[in-house]
């Protein structure tokens, strides 16, 4: 049987050094990563702590540091889903009204995400941007950008990563999934769809395809001001701004995710290691990213920033 | 500088007697801004920058070069220009502004206490669009070249900090006027050196008074192989008799080693480059003050540009202590020279210091961080606790109230008007420390603001664009990651006094603090409003302050540990505890505009800005205090004994002003054959 798993961050934007960017890391996942690891150490303190004092906060709250604090005190099991770690949504929310910022989520699907049916991505979407909106508080967001699975944008110079881009991808997919976003926006959920990664070859043939065009093209590239001429040009005369990110497109691999859950040293030790631990028992798939960031518009000001990652869990019968 | 108001002016004899009656008026007034604007909220992120320049006399073929005392007419010629007024800039203080929008307004120019002096500021203050960001450096150009526009052909507007030959013996300004006037005493400067408008002379003459002899503005002599030592200033005049204060030298002002001044004009004759914010309430506005303080002295040794005075080499990089001394006002007993009698405390600091007072609602804040030794007026805080206003507040204004007001109008005293902030202003805008918190205007029609003061001018648009974004980030990344840079004040006037040294950029210590991040948010604590009693987990203990803090290299403050550590210049130990790396300014800056939305174009031309600083913090270029020093070192006509000449001078001029040239017309360095510029500049706008 399949259990999904819902993994979160919480707020990260005060969350101390997994924000910087270590030098040389152009591109990195370690964000997501370092920020999982330490809201998942936090939680399981927290959580035990809690278990013992009651909500009082009286006693000594020494919780067990060994990382034994019982999977059911610091995640939570709702149908089937499991949240790790455990959301409490009374705490969800901004300071002010929506209104008052530009709330931008960029949505990874990830390469072991699947697609064998229609409609997985669709459901995906919905499920990612709902957590967003649910853990904000607000009724849509304003940008929400899609990083399809084997883009990028390498190559020593930037022609040629535009040249190599054109063969990267699935058309055929990334086509099928855009109609699932018009949607969203249709239904009021998203302002605007932005996408990542796309060269002009792609972002031509991807315009030929949609209802809706994309009106952002996030791209990385290691010298900005060598943006390839053809894609500066369409982007022009379509309308679209390009903007610069640092994400890496593969920003939960299935090993990655493996290990973050596991037994080992770095592990939250939800996943069983082997058939003597305890823990989930399975194949684990990691299907889709969504981060999230909520600025006070007219301030810059970033209030609120974090991940949620969807995996899927075939259990062992 | 502040408002221009014209009346009668006190003389301090008369002054004094009204200084009590100011500081009450002064005190109503600010509760009156205080109940009307402590509520306010959710003013945007606007901010400004203020440019100064030195007007200078020059050209290539006359070996002379003079600063020029025709501030007046240029601000006329300005006032005049229709164009630039019907546009929205223009010179608010000598013609009524008509009110006229336009889209983009046109800068606005203002007098300064120099008459060789020229402030320019934007039409209309930034905003935080990244976009907004890259007009600051164009328009900093427009400034200059309308600037230049309204000068003679052989007048210039450069950004120096100062002026290297102001009060050299022999003709330094245009027109020359003799020495030893009657508002300055000085036996170097004349009184005309000061703008003209009444309340500039007397300020400078009622610091004098207060003081009882003349301002003594003493910077160590830079001892080159051939400079005698000891060293005594050649300039000094030991036999004038004109004035009471011509004892002064005699009575042992000028000592041995030291370029000796005397004139408050060598301090506030000096140009920088401030930046005011305006805070979205009054709450954010104290974190900022807080926050940005202890960056003031890291941001002075980083913009160090100050090596030369009255025609010497300085052996200090930086103008802030020589401003510092310009204004002290301090009497011989408020200095601890003679016991206390008829003043009512000694004052550990000139009204021009760095900060003495924290004033954020932060839970961060430490008791352990406030200055120990800060001196307040008791009565005035009673008042402003009385008033509503809280400790923390309460305790800076009446830091603030312990002076003296220096330039009184007669007319003001006739009755106290609630809806003027003059008498607040009076005090407020005489204490020139590196911060200054802003409260709102009397109409409360803008926000709560913190002024950045301690940055020194630099040579081109470019650097000073540059600067100016490179604070406005970091306030940007203050707020969203909510950095705690507290360390103790008195740590911070230590690193303003290490600032100082020559190449301390290079080779200075500081006390900075290790760890800028807040303890992780406990997931109960939600956004505000959630307000839920439930707790997380105990609180963290907190260790001994001196823990917090460390000492760091500029490199390493602004590159990060990690960053430092491989660039040879400023080698730091390798640690085998990586914890303690520091991450660094910029890299944090880097984490911001990474989580915000920014189109390519922009994040290009904002990188060359933090890689301009980020080059001069390593030591890779060269700040514009080594690159004078270089200058004047190669010079074929430097005699190696720390003097330099009005030939030199001339020569340095002219290649700034050739800088200045190339930078308008925006075709690079290159061909100049300016010495030494390659490592001021490198290969940034064009290169060298």
């Amino acid at each position: 049987m399949t259990k999904s798993i819902i993994l979160s961050t919480g707020n990260i934007v005060s969350g101390g050094p997994s924000i910087i960017r270590k030098n040389g890391a152009s591109r990195s996942n370690r964000e997501l990563t370092d920020s999982l690891r330490s809201n998942f150490a936090a939680a399981k303190e927290e959580y035990a702590y809690l278990a013992v004092n009651g909500t009082n906060g009286n006693g000594n709250g020494h919780a067990d540091r060994n990382g034994s604090t019982p999977l059911s005190v610091w995640t939570e099991q709702q149908d089937s889903v499991l949240y790790v770690p455990r959301i409490n949504w009374d705490f969800a929310g901004l300071q002010e009204e929506p209104s008052q910022y530009d709330v931008t989520v960029k949505l990874f699907f990830l390469t072991t995400g699947s697609t064998s049916c229609p409609s997985a991505r669709e459901q995906h979407a919905r499920q990612a941007l709902s957590l967003v909106l649910k853990e904000l508080r607000i009724p849509k967001v304003d940008l929400l950008v899609v990083s399809f699975p084997g883009m990028s944008f390498d190559g020593d110079c930037e022609w040629e990563a535009d040249k190599q881009n054109a063969q990267q991808g699935e058309d055929e997919e990334e086509a099928a999934t855009w109609p699932a976003l018009e949607r969203l926006q249709r239904e009021g959920l998203v302002k605007n769809l932005g996408i990542a990664e796309f060269g002009s070859e792609k972002l031509a043939r991807l315009l030929k395809r949609v209802e809706v065009k994309p009106t952002v093209d996030q791209i990385n590239i290691k010298n900005c001001c060598n943006v390839p001429p053809p894609l500066v040009e369409l982007a022009k005369e379509q309308g679209i701004e390009l903007l610069v990110h640092n994400d890496s497109t593969d920003v939960l691999p299935k090993g990655t995710l493996r290990e973050l859950l596991g037994q080992g040293p770095n592990g939250a030790g939800v996943l069983a290691d082997g058939e003597a631990s305890s823990g989930l028992k399975g194949d684990l798939t990691p299907q889709w990213v969504i981060k999230y960031t909520a600025v006070v518009r007219d301030r810059g000001v970033i209030e609120n920033k974090g991940y949620f990652a969807g995996a899927e869990l075939e259990e062992e019968a | 500088m502040g408002l221009l108001a014209l009346g009668t002016a006190l003389e301090w004899a008369d002054a004094k007697k009204q200084a009590d009656l100011v500081r009450q008026w002064g005190i109503k007034q600010l509760l009156a801004i205080w109940n009307k604007a402590k509520h306010k909220e959710r003013d945007a992120l606007l901010w400004g920058d203020e440019v100064e320049y030195l007007v200078v006399v020059w050209s290539e073929d006359d070996q002379r070069v003079l600063v020029s005392l025709r501030q007046a007419d240029i601000l006329k010629a300005l006032a005049n220009d229709t164009e630039l007024t019907s546009g929205g800039g223009g010179v608010p203080d000598l013609q009524a502004t008509t009110g006229a929008s336009h889209a983009s307004p046109l800068p606005v120019f203002h007098p300064e206490f120099g008459r060789f002096m020229l402030e320019a500021t934007p039409g209309q203050p930034w905003g935080i669009e990244f976009k907004e960001l890259l007009a600051v450096e164009a328009d900093m150009k427009l400034r200059r070249s309308i600037a230049k526009n309204h000068m003679l052909a052989t007048e210039y507007p450069i950004t120096l900090t100062t002026f290297p030959r102001l009060g050299c013996p022999g003709v330094f300004s245009d027109p020359s006027y003799p020495v030893s006037g009657p508002k300055l005493r000085s036996q170097f400067v004349p009184d005309e050196i000061a703008n003209p408008h009444i309340r500039f002379p007397t300020l400078a003459a009622n610091i004098r008074s207060r003081r009882g002899r003349k301002v003594q503005v003493n910077v160590p002599v830079f001892r080159d192989e051939k400079t005698p030592w000891p060293w005594k200033d050649p300039t000094v005049n030991y036999d004038l008799h004109q004035w009471p204060e011509d004892d002064d030298v005699r009575n042992g002002a000028a000592p041995d080693n030291f370029i000796h001044m005397d004139a408050m004009a060598f301090g506030m004759g000096s140009c920088c480059l401030q930046i005011t914010f305006q805070a979205k309430n009054i709450t954010e506005g104290r974190q900022m003050y807080d926050q940005l303080s202890p960056l003031g002295p890291i941001l002075l040794a980083l913009t160090a540009a100050t090596p030369i005075y009255k025609g010497f080499l300085a052996d200090t990089d930086v103008r802030w202590n020589q401003i510092s001394r310009a204004v002290d006002d301090r009497t011989p007993e408020e200095l601890g020279e003679k016991p206390l009698e008829h003043d009512r405390w000694r004052i550990p600091k000139s009204r021009y210091a760095s900060n003495s007072t924290y004033i954020s609602t932060d839970h961060r804040l430490r008791p352990e961080y406030m200055d120990p030794n800060l001196i307040i007026d008791e009565d005035i805080k009673a008042k402003l606790l009385d008033g509503g206003m809280d400790e923390r507040l309460a305790t800076h204004f009446a830091h603030l109230f312990i002076r003296d007001p220096l330039v009184i109008f007669a007319e003001d005293l006739e009755e106290l008007d609630l809806n003027k902030t003059d008498h607040f202003e009076n005090i407020q805008s005489t204490n020139w420390q590196h911060m200054r918190f802003k409260p709102p205007p009397a109409d409360n029609s803008i926000g709560w603001r913190v002024e950045f003061r301690p940055m020194e001018i630099q040579i081109t648009d470019f650097e000073n664009a540059a600067f100016a974004v490179f604070i406005v980030l970091i306030t940007r990344a203050i707020l969203s990651f909510d950095l705690n840079f507290y360390i103790p004040i008195v740590k911070v006037d230590e690193n303003m006094e290490a600032a100082h040294a020559r190449d301390a950029v290079l080779d200075g210590k500081f006390h900075f603090r290790k760890n800028l991040f807040p303890a992780r948010a406990p997931r109960s604590a939600g956004p505000s409003g959630a307000n839920t009693p439930t707790p997380s987990r105990p609180a963290t203990p907190v260790g001994p302050v001196e823990d917090e803090y460390r000492l760091m290299g500029i490199n390493e403050i602004i590159n990060g540990t990690e960053y430092a550590r491989s660039s040879s210049s400023s080698p730091v130990k390798p640690d085998a505890d990586h914890d303690a790396d520091f991450p660094g300014l910029i890299p944090i800056v880097e984490a911001y505009l990474d989580s915000m939305n920014i189109d390519v174009a922009t994040r290009c031309e904002l990188a060359t800005y933090l890689d301009l600083i980020r080059r001069r913090a390593s030591g890779e270029l060269w700040t514009a205090a080594r690159w004078i020093r270089h200058f004047v070192a190669t010079h074929p006509r430097y005699g190696k004994d720390s003097a330099v000449s009005e030939l030199v001078t001339h020569d340095l001029v002219g290649a700034v002003i050739a800088i200045g040239e190339r930078e308008q017309k925006g075709c690079g360095f290159k061909g100049l054959g300016i010495n030494g510029l390659d490592k001021l500049l490198g290969e940034f706008r064009g290169g060298c």
